[in-house]
């Protein structure tokens, strides 16, 4: 199961980028306005990935809001002063390429890629809707309208995701500003004005707001030319406040049933508040998600799925439902997804989970078996590098989020350096059951009356 | 001395911006030229065929073992045997137990697993390169050797009833599983799942009666990818893992006969879907034909990407649907073409005349130049893209073989794509994008809309059960 958010399939997965037998060229410079550039050259196919982050999700949204940044996002492919809707698409996919964007609690991204050779043309596309995003009433209007078909599509006519994307969040956040739905609610996106727009767009969609990276067959000096000539005065803007995450003092993580109609096979996510993004803890929470769910030797599987045969499928990630460890930004849970041999309890379920975590408490990894799991980890690491966008997103990910996308080349390393005595450590301090949130989500009998009602929230 | 320098470079690049014009899209250089990597071939004595690509960018080793062996072969009442022997066949062997296979598979680094589609079963598998060669200790282990052991047979059909349950929560399974039945009528391609019935019968003897007659060396291809050892080292580990696997007859694949396209409209009832999922579709010509690459062309124009008629118009102008596409699906010896979207109830009127309307269009007139220039070099770019990684190229290569294309179709692709004419598009899409012959299958809330289908002919309507 896939969590496709937005416009986009969201690829999960790959871990982190490595030192270990590959090292990606990483070539980081700013503008003068602000604009982050990371370049990383690759002649070996004639492809070209262009990939812009801007530093603004759905955790920036106001009350009243919900959605906002999604809608907003689909407001980017409306047209530009020069490019009229229809011509991003339309120079992209005529050009040979592919393109999309996707939205996120804390950050939304755009890319292109194409043919090598058309790497003027996406600059082009991406600079012009960054200095004159085409905001009027019928764009809106028709957007509006895509974005509820895109919830009644991926949300309310289909078993689980509801639950997911309105119920899960509250149930693990107790600041609004993270508990709310990041696909919104009717009501809210149709109360969204074009001076909303306008507004979001001045305040987070400049120039130093953003991270730009470039992967694939280029030309180092020529690239730098022609991304100074398309953004290079394209006007900064005072830094946007970033949004307050703290959580209320006193909050607890909660547990909740939720009935479904669309679902036939229970489910139960299980997820635990997780520590600050590059502490040692999440180095070892990293490890510990592999050790729990990655390949076929995991131990949910093993013990789960085949010793006591009550789990029928799971995933799990730091940051899920909506990204993954790359893009993982405190506060975010550790959680995992499960349906459920129908035999068994929700409840006996996040009991199994739980007795899982105490093994990784009470008793330190085998040296097979952490072997094993690094050897997994910097395959998958590897393998997440192949594609030039993967290695864009990653190389933006990291420039905006930590300050250095060279991460790309050394994160894996601190991952493999984390010890059975760190994991055992961070167990017992973050996967406790004081930390837990749990979602039952029940096959509810009958015409499914959740989703209806959605039409009038 | 440092200031002045500075103060140049910041001039050089502020006369680079005045000279860039954005008024119109750039100029840009011709498209490069890119030569697939070269494929080497050959074959075992014992007949498997053997297929090699070096790419030394990564660290890394892919591999895929197919062979005809796939869902088109279940016997008429066990629909879904060919998936559980691929489900069952990485989960022990004579020599190695469920869990010995999955802790080797993953201190390679690696993966294995295998899958059924129309045609072919597939092992897929893949690992840190230094671990090819007990990889493909492995993965000949599992093709030959596998046991079928009763426990895991058991498991596997417990938890696929249950993950059946959840596909047929999803309306676009029920739509697929429709239309495979409305367009391929009693042949083989008409089933995508099993029947909680026939998971039922299945048992280890009837799984390894199914591996016996079909999987064979002389009836398959071991495709690696990556950076490999040299090419006789290579050949040898070929060698040692699948040089003694016995030949054997294999069972000449099923007739597929499917009835004669025509128009007929399906509504399976959802009550309480928010949406109808809208799918009209019908038989089109198998990958071999020379209507393939002119069909690929009209179908991408009309619903292969967001440039094309069906989201400018659907979802772009009328505001109908998020998601709105064709697709054109070719199996070894049929091929079906369908265009899809999915609307709030309220429109499905409107929005099943847009469709229709969208499919009229293609035979209706000859694609003008530029539309037709356009959707090739989509086609070509997309194609291209998907060979940045070794799984796109693997994937690529199972297909080719899968469905018995020649060795130069990847090779000659890109050619065969620019070739196509305005002329044998539009006849192309007059044979075959013919909404008056296609079925009408529409997954939603009866209560809903099936008035509104029925002012398009009579309807039948199926419960989604």
């Amino acid at each position: 199961m896939k969590y496709p958010i937005v416009c986009s399939v969201f690829l999960c997965g790959a871990f982190f980028a490595s030192g270990a037998g590959v090292t990606i060229p990483v070539e980081p410079y700013q503008l003068n306005n602000g604009l982050r550039v990371i370049l990383s050259p690759d002649h070996a196919v004639p492809v070209v990935s262009v990939y812009l982050i801007y530093n603004v999700g759905a955790r920036s949204e106001e009350k009243g809001r919900t959605g906002f940044a999604h809608l907003f996002e689909h407001m980017m492919f409306e047209g530009s002063a020069n490019a009229p809707k229809g011509t991003h698409f339309g120079e992209v996919e005529s050009n040979g390429g592919t393109l999309n964007g996707s939205t996120h609690p804390d950050f939304t991204d755009y890319y292109d890629v194409l043919p090598s050779n058309k790497l003027a043309t996406a600059l082009w596309l991406e600079s012009d809707r960054m200095r004159s995003l085409s905001i009027n009433e019928e764009n809106l209007k028709n957007q509006k309208e895509a974005v509820k078909q895109e919830r009644r599509l991926s949300f309310d006519n289909q078993p689980y995701q509801t639950a997911i994307v309105d119920v899960w969040p509250t149930l693990i956040f107790g600041n609004w500003q993270s508990s709310h739905s990041l696909i919104g609610s009717f009501e809210d996106l149709n109360s969204s004005s074009v001076a909303d727009v306008s507004r979001f767009f001045k305040t987070f969609y400049a120039p130093n707001n953003a991270a730009l990276a470039i992967v694939g067959d280029f030309e180092t000096p020529a690239a730098k030319k022609l991304i100074e000539g398309y953004f290079g005065d394209i006007p900064s803007q005072p830094a946007p406040k970033r949004p307050d995450l703290t959580e209320p003092a006193g909050f607890h993580a909660r547990t909740e049933v939720y009935k479904d109609a669309m679902a036939r096979v229970p489910g139960v996510v299980v997820g635990y508040m997780g520590p600050k993004r590059r502490s040692p803890d999440y180095y070892a929470l990293n490890m510990i998600d592999a050790i729990l769910t990655a390949g076929e030797s995991s131990r949910i599987r093993l013990d789960l799925v085949k010793g006591k045969q009550s789990v029928i499928q799971y995933e799990a990630n730091l940051n899920w439902p909506f990204g993954s460890a790359l893009d993982y930004r405190d506060p975010e849970p550790y959680a995992i997804f499960i349906l459920h041999n129908p035999n068994f309890t929700g409840k006996q379920i996040v009991d199994q989970v739980q007795e899982e975590i105490a093994r990784l408490e009470n008793d330190p990894l085998s040296a097979n078996e952490l072997e094993r799991v690094k050897t997994q980890i910097r395959a998958s690491t590897i393998a997440g590098l192949q594609a030039s966008l993967s290695r864009a997103r990653q190389l933006a990910q990291y420039a905006i989020t930590d300050g250095d996308p060279s991460l790309i080349n050394s994160e894996l390393d601190r991952i493999l350096a984390v010890t059975p005595a760190q994991i055992q450590a961070a167990a017992k301090k973050y996967l406790t059951p004081a930390r837990r949130a749990v979602l039952e989500i029940q096959p509810a009998p009958g015409p499914q009356r959740g989703a209806s009602q959605k039409e009038g929230r | 001395m440092l200031k002045k320098s500075c103060a140049i470079v910041v001039s050089a690049l502020a006369l680079a911006a005045q000279t860039i014009d954005r008024s119109k899209p750039p100029e840009t250089p011709p498209i490069p030229s890119y030569k697939l990597p070269p494929v080497y071939e050959t074959r075992l004595p014992n007949g498997l065929g053997v297929l090699l690509v070096e790419d030394g960018r990564f660290p890394l080793v892919t591999a895929r073992l197919n062979m005809q062996a796939g869902s088109k072969f279940d016997p008429r009442d066990l629909p879904g045997l060919a998936e559980g022997v691929a489900a069952v066949l990485t989960e022990g062997t004579q020599t190695r137990t469920a869990r010995q296979i999955s802790e080797e598979t993953d201190a390679l680094g690696g993966s294995l697993g295998a899958s059924a589609g129309e045609d072919s079963m597939t092992i897929s598998g893949g690992a840190l390169a230094e671990n090819l060669a007990r990889l493909l200790v492995l993965m000949s282990d599992v093709a030959r050797n596998a046991t079928f052991p009763k426990e895991e047979v058991d498991l596997y059909k417990q938890n696929r009833l249950q993950s059946l349950m959840a596909d047929r929560s999803q309306p676009g399974f029920l739509a697929d599983e429709k239309m495979a039945e409305v367009v391929y009528g009693s042949s083989p391609y008409a089933h995508i799942a099993p029947t909680p019935e026939a998971i039922q019968k299945l048992d280890s003897q009837t799984l390894a009666g199914f591996r016996d007659t079909h999987l064979a060396p002389n009836n398959g291809t071991l495709i690696l990818i990556g950076k490999l050892p040299a090419r006789a080292e290579v050949l040898k580990l070929i060698a040692g893992q699948f040089g003694s696997w016995a030949q054997k007859p294999v069972a000449a694949p099923p007739k597929v006969d499917p009835p004669a396209p025509k128009r007929q409209i399906v509504l399976v009832d959802r009550p309480g879907s928010v949406q109808a999922d809208i799918h009209v579709g019908r038989l089109a010509p198998t990958a071999l034909t020379p209507e393939y690459f002119p069909l690929t062309v009209a179908t991408t124009a009309l619903g292969g990407g967001t440039n094309s008629r069906m989201f400018k118009n659907i979802r772009e102008k009328e505001g109908f649907a998020y998601d709105a596409h064709s697709s054109y699906d070719a199996h070894r010896d049929a091929a079906d073409f369908e265009a899809v979207t999915q609307v709030r109830n309220e429109v499905i009127e409107p929005a099943m005349k847009a469709v229709l309307a969208e499919m009229e269009g293609m035979a209706g007139a000859p694609m003008p130049a530029g539309e037709l220039r356009n959707v090739k070099n989509f086609i070509s770019g997309i194609f291209l893209l998907g060979l940045e990684t070794q799984t796109g190229l693997a994937n690529e290569l199972t297909s080719m073989k899968a469905r018995g294309l020649p060795n130069d179709y990847l090779e000659t692709y890109t050619a065969k794509v620019r070739a196509v004419e305005a002329e044998q598009v539009q006849a192309a899409a007059k044979k075959y994008i013919t909404p008056g012959e296609s079925a009408v299958v529409v997954v939603g809330d009866a209560s809903k809309i099936g008035d509104a289908l029925r002012k398009l002919g009579t309807v039948t309507v199926t419960k989604a059960q």
